[in-house]
C-alpha cells in the first residue's frame, strides 16, 4: 500500500478530484496547505499596504492506493494539476504500513 | 447481596421507554423515570443493612426528581462520620455498577459537602436540589438548610458567581440559540441555564420560579417562555438520549434528520424536517437564554432608567432604539418592556422619519446589538419582514457555524468594527479610507444572505430582496444600487481568490471589470471579510485571507494602471458587445468562435473595427507558414498606419516582422502581441515611413510581404541584410548611453523591460531577436522617440508564462541586450 500525498495549486482541486473519481479512486483526504519550494513568497501591494507572503496557499490531497494503483494516480494528479507554470506542486509517493477502517475493524487493501 | 434490583430497574426503565413515544418524553415521564429510580434504591437500601446516620440522597437533575434516558443517576451517601461507611457504599452501589447503569457518587459528611459547597459552585448548586431518597431524612434536610444559608448570605455574590460560571460555560459548549450542533445542556439557552434560575429563586429565599416572578424579576409572559423552552429541551434531549443509548448532550448532524421525524417535524418547500427542527430548537434556546440573561441583570445591575414612554408608533419605538444605540447602550429593559406591549402592525410603512432614525441606528456604531435588541423585543419583522425566512434559519455547510439571522448580524457587527478600527490588516484600512459611502457597507453586510429563504439560489433571490426592502425603507438610490452589487457579489471575491487561477490575465480582468471601480473593490473586500469572520472559524483561515488579498491587490492594479489596456477594464463588457455588433451579419457561430479565441487583453485594446478587419483576416483557416497582412491608415498619428500581421505563431516571429519593416522602409511606433487560444500570432503595429512626407504606396507593402515571407521560409537573412542597410545611415554624432532597467512590480503578469538608446535602422528588430534567443517571449512593445533617443517598453513573460523573476535570467537580459546594442 501507498500513501499517496500530492501539493497542487488550490483551483486545481476539482479537476484532481474528478480526475481521481474517473479512475476509480473513492475516498481522498484534503487539507489547506501553506508552504514553500522554488516559487518563494512575494509581496503583494494594495493601495501601498503591503503584505509579504512568505507562505504560498496550496492543497494538500492525499489518497490511499494499492501498489499497482499508484502510477495511474500520479499520472491522473500530473495531468490534472499541471498549468506549466512554477508553483504546480508537487507529489510524494510513501510506503503504508497500515490501514484500519475504524467503523469495522477491516485492516489493510481491505480497508483502503 | 444480588444484582437483582438494579435487573428489576433496568426492566422498568424499558418499560417506561417503550410506553412513552419521544414526543411524550417531556418532564412527566423524566419525573415518573426518577420515581421509579427512587423506588427500587429504596428497596436495595432497605436490603443493604445500612446503619443509622446514613442517608441516600438524590443530587442534581435526579435531586429536583427528574431523570431522562441517558442522565447519569446522581448519588450521595452522606453520613454521621459512621464508621465503615466505605463497605456501605459498596453494598449499595456495587449492585448499580454491575448492572451497567450510569451512577454519579459521593460519600460524604453533612460538613464535608459545606466545605464543598463553599469551595465550588457546581457543587453547590447540585446539593441545593439535593433531596433524601432513603435513610436519614433530617439529616438530609439539615444538609440541604446549611447549603441553601451559605447561597442565601448574599444572593448577588451567588447570581455572579453562577452568571460568571455560565460565562465559562457558554465559552466552551457554544450556545442552543444557533449551534449547528448544540449542547442541550450546557449551552447558551440550555438546560442548565434553565436550572440556574431554579437556584437564584432558592437563594432569594424561594422554592421555585414563582419567588423570581413574585419579586419582579421574572415577567409572566417570560415565566411561560422558559416554561415552554425547558418542555421542549428535555423532549429533545431524551430523544437524543434514546436514539444513540447513551449521554450525548450534544444535538449531532448525524441524529437531527431521524430525530425531527420521531419528534413529528415535516419536510416542507422551503425547509427540511431537520432544519425545522433545528429552527424549533435555536428558537426555544433564544428565548432561554434572553430570559436567563434579563433575570440576572434585574438582579445584578437593576437600572434606575424606567424608561421613557413610547408612543405606539413605528416612528417613535425606532427612535427610541436608535436613541440609545445613539449613545451607546442597549435599550433599558423598562423601555424594551414597553415596546413588548406595543402591538405594531405587519409591515410597518416606512416614514421619512422611521427611516431617518434608522440611519441613525445604523451609523452609531451600535447597530448589530441594536437591531438584535429590536427582534428580541419582536419588532424586527414588523419593520422588516424579509427578516423573517433567515430567522433561526440553520445552514448546513462545512463554513457556517451560525444561523442565517445570527450570521447577518455578526457580519453587521463586524463590518461596524472595521469601520470603527481596522485593526492590523493594511488592506483593510486602506479599503475602509476608500470607502466613501458607509451606509452602503453596512446595510451590504446585513443583507448580504438576506436571500437565504430556502427557495433557490441565496445570491439571485437577495439581490432581488434587497433591493425591495431597500426601496421599502426609502434608502436613497446610491446606496441601494451599491448595496444591491455588493449583496450580489458578495461570493465573487472569495469563490474567485480560492477557486481559480489568479496568475490568468484574462480572470483578473474580467472580475475588474464586474466589480467597475475602486472603490466598489474596497466595499466588496470590507463585506468578504466581515462575511467571512462572521462565519466560522473555516472560512477565515490564513490560507484564504492570503488567496483573497492576492485577488485584490491585483484588481487594484489593474484599476491603477494603464497597462495591457487595464483602464478600460471596465469596458471589456462593452466592448465585446460593440465587437460582436461591427460583426453582426456575420455567422454567429464563427463570429462566438473567433471572440473565445481571443485573450481579454486584446478585446479591450484593439477597437472593433479593427477586430472586425482581423476576424475576416482568420475567418479562412491559415496554412502552414502563410501571414496575412491588413493595412488601414488610421494610425495613431497623421502620417502613421496601423498594420495587422496574422499568421500561425512561431518563435521569433515578432523580430522577423520588424526586420521586413525596417528593410521596407518602416519605422515602428509601437507594436503589440497577441497570441490566440488556438496558436494564432494577430500582431497589431503603428508604422509610418521612415522618411517624412514619403508615401507608402501598395508597392512598398508587396515588397514588406514579399520579404516577411521569405524570412519566414528562411529564403532571406534579415540579419546581414539590416546590417548592410544601417552601413548607409550615419550613428548619431553625440553619444547616447544605453539604459536597460527591468522592472518587476510594474504588472501582475509582465515584467517590464524598459530600454532607452541611440535610435538606429533595424531597432526593434535587434532588441527582439534579442530577447527571442532569451526564451523571452514579448507581449506588449511601446516605442517612444525623443529626438536621437529611444525608450522602448517591452511587456515580457518566460517561455511558461510567468514573470521573469530570476536574478541570472535578468542579468543575462541585460548583458545580452547591451552587447547587441553596441555591435
Amino acid at each position: 500500500m501507498r500513501l499517496v500525498v500530492a501539493i497542487i495549486k488550490p483551483f486545481k482541486l476539482d479537476e484532481v478530484k474528478e480526475a481521481l473519481r474517473s479512475i476509480g479512486v473513492n475516498g481522498l483526504t484534503v487539507t489547506d496547505a501553506q508552504g514553500f519550494g522554488r516559487q518563494r513568497g512575494h509581496t503583494e501591494v494594495y493601495r501601498g499596504a503591503e503584505y509579504q507572503v512568505d507562505f504560498v496557499p496550496k492543497v494538500k490531497v492525499e489518497v490511499m492506493v494499492h501498489e499497482d494503483q499508484v502510477q495511474g494516480v500520479t499520472d491522473a494528479i500530473l495531468k490534472a494539476a499541471r498549468t506549466g507554470k512554477i508553483g504546480d506542486g508537487k507529489i510524494f509517493v510513501l510506503p503504508a504500513e497500515q490501514v484500519i477502517r475504524i467503523r469495522t475493524g477491516e485492516m489493510g487493501p481491505d480497508a483502503i | 447481596m444480588t444484582g437483582r434490583p438494579a435487573e428489576e430497574l433496568l426492566a422498568h426503565l424499558r418499560e417506561l421507554d417503550r410506553a412513552n413515544a419521544p414526543v411524550r418524553q417531556g418532564r412527566a415521564v423524566a419525573r415518573a423515570r426518577a420515581a421509579i429510580v427512587d423506588e427500587e434504591l429504596r428497596d436495595l437500601y432497605g436490603v443493604a443493612g445500612v446503619p443509622d446516620g446514613v442517608a441516600l440522597v438524590a443530587l442534581g437533575g435526579y435531586g429536583r426528581g427528574m431523570l431522562l434516558p441517558g442522565s447519569d443517576i446522581d448519588l450521595l451517601i452522606l453520613h454521621d462520620r459512621v464508621k465503615d461507611i466505605d463497605r456501605v457504599a459498596e453494598r449499595l452501589f456495587y449492585p448499580l455498577w454491575d448492572s451497567g447503569l450510569k451512577l454519579g457518587h459521593n460519600v460524604r459528611t453533612v460538613k464535608e459537602c459545606i466545605a464543598e459547597a463553599e469551595a465550588r459552585i457546581d457543587v453547590a448548586s447540585a446539593m441545593l436540589d439535593a433531596r433524601a431518597v432513603a435513610g436519614d431524612e433530617a439529616m438530609c434536610e439539615a444538609m440541604v438548610t446549611s447549603i441553601r444559608s451559605v447561597v442565601r448570605r448574599s444572593p448577588k455574590d451567588f447570581a455572579l458567581r453562577l452568571r460568571e460560571d455560565a460565562a465559562d460555560r457558554h465559552e466552551r459548549f457554544g450556545s442552543v440559540a444557533s449551534d449547528l450542533e448544540p449542547d442541550l445542556k450546557e449551552g447558551a439557552g440550555g438546560l442548565r441555564d434553565l436550572n440556574a434560575l431554579g437556584w437564584l429563586a432558592i437563594a432569594l429565599d424561594g422554592e421555585d420560579l414563582e419567588a423570581l416572578t413574585d419579586s419582579q424579576l421574572l415577567g409572566a409572559r417570560e415565566a411561560d417562555a422558559i416554561d415552554e423552552a425547558e418542555e421542549f429541551l428535555i423532549r429533545l434531549r431524551s430523544t437524543l438520549h434514546l436514539v444513540t443509548g447513551g449521554r450525548l448532550d450534544r444535538l449531532v448532524l448525524d441524529h437531527q434528520p431521524a430525530i425531527a421525524e420521531m419528534l413529528g417535524f415535516e419536510d416542507d418547500t422551503d425547509m427540511s424536517a431537520a432544519d425545522a427542527l433545528m429552527r424549533a430548537t435555536f428558537e426555544r434556546g433564544r428565548e432561554a437564554r434572553w430570559v436567563v440573561d434579563v433575570v440576572f441583570e434585574r438582579l445584578l445591575e437593576p437600572s434606575a432608567d424606567t424608561g421613557t414612554a413610547i408612543a405606539a408608533t413605528p416612528e417613535a419605538v425606532m427612535a427610541a432604539f436608535a436613541d440609545a444605540a445613539e449613545s451607546g447602550r442597549a435599550l433599558p429593559l423598562a423601555s424594551l418592556e414597553a415596546v413588548d406591549a406595543i402591538d405594531l402592525p405587519e409591515g410597518v410603512v416606512w416614514s421619512d422619519e422611521v427611516r431617518d432614525a434608522f440611519l441613525r441606528m445604523l451609523r452609531s456604531g451600535r447597530a448589530a446589538a441594536a437591531i438584535e435588541e429590536m427582534d428580541r423585543a419582536g419588532v424586527l419583522v414588523r419593520y422588516l419582514p424579509d427578516w423573517a425566512p433567515v430567522r433561526y434559519r440553520p445552514q448546513r455547510d462545512p463554513f457556517h457555524r451560525y444561523t442565517v439571522d445570527v450570521h447577518l448580524l455578526r457580519a453587521l457587527g463586524g463590518m461596524e468594527g472595521l469601520l470603527a478600527m481596522p485593526g492590523d490588516d493594511p488592506m483593510a484600512r486602506e479599503a475602509v479610507g476608500l470607502v466613501g459611502d458607509r451606509d452602503a457597507v453596512l446595510l451590504g453586510a446585513l443583507l448580504h444572505d438576506i436571500g437565504k429563504d430556502g427557495t433557490g439560489n441565496h445570491v439571485v433571490i437577495g439581490e432581488s430582496t434587497a433591493r425591495r426592502a431597500l426601496e421599502r425603507m426609502g434608502i436613497e438610490e446610491q446606496t441601494r444600487e451599491l448595496v444591491r452589487f455588493l449583496v450580489g457579489e458578495h461570493l465573487l471575491l472569495s469563490d474567485t481568490a480560492t477557486r481559480r487561477d489568479l496568475t490568468d490575465e484574462n480572470l483578473i480582468l474580467s472580475v475588474a471589470a464586474r466589480i467597475g471601480d475602486p472603490e466598489r473593490l474596497a466595499a466588496l473586500y470590507l463585506v468578504s471579510i466581515a462575511d467571512a469572520a462572521a462565519t466560522g472559524p473555516h472560512a477565515s483561515t490564513p490560507w484564504r485571507q492570503t488567496l483573497l488579498r492576492e485577488l485584490v491587490a491585483k484588481i487594484q492594479h489593474v484599476f491603477e494602471r494603464g497597462d495591457v489596456g487595464a483602464d478600460t477594464a471596465d469596458t471589456l463588457a462593452e466592448r465585446t458587445e460593440a465587437l460582436a455588433e461591427v460583426l453582426v451579419g456575420e455567422d454567429a457561430d464563427e463570429v462566438a468562435r473567433f471572440l473565445a479565441d481571443l485573450p481579454h487583453s486584446y478585446v479591450v485594446t484593439v477597437p472593433p473595427e479593427e477586430a472586425a478587419i482581423h476576424f475576416s483576416l482568420l475567418r479562412a483557416e491559415l496554412d502552414g507558414l502563410e501571414v496575412r497582412t491588413a493595412e488601414s491608415v488610421t494610425g495613431v498619428e497623421q502620417d502613421t498606419v496601423r498594420l495587422s500581421v496574422v499568421c500561425t505563431d512561431r518563435p521569433g516571429l515578432l523580430a522577423k516582422i520588424a526586420g521586413a519593416l525596417s528593410l521596407s522602409g518602416f519605422s515602428i511606433l509601437s507594436a503589440q502581441v497577441f497570441t490566440t487560444e488556438s496558436g494564432v500570432a494577430v500582431d497589431v503595429f503603428d508604422v509610418a515611413s521612415t522618411f517624412e512626407g514619403d508615401e507608402v504606396g501598395e508597392e512598398r507593402w508587396r515588397d514588406f510581404r514579399g520579404t516577411l515571407r521569405k524570412a519566414l521560409d528562411g529564403r532571406l537573412s534579415l540579419d546581414y541584410r539590416v546590417k548592410e542597410k544601417r552601413q548607409y545611415y550615419p550613428a548619431h554624432r553625440t553619444a547616447i548611453p544605453v539604459e536597460v532597467t527591468i522592472e518587476n512590480d510594474a504588472s501582475d503578469f509582465y515584467t517590464v523591460i524598459e530600454i532607452g538608446c541611440a535610435d538606429r535602422v533595424g531597432l526593434l528588430f535587434d532588441l527582439t531577436r534579442t530577447l527571442g534567443e532569451l526564451e523571452v517571449d514579448v507581449h506588449l512593445a511601446k516605442i517612444a522617440t525623443y529626438g536621437g533617443r529611444v525608450v522602448d517598453a517591452f511587456y515580457v513573460r518566460d517561455v511558461v508564462g510567468r514573470k521573469i523573476e530570476d536574478d541570472e535570467h535578468v542579468d543575462e537580459i541585460r548583458r545580452a541586450i547591451a552587447a547587441r546594442l553596441a555591435e
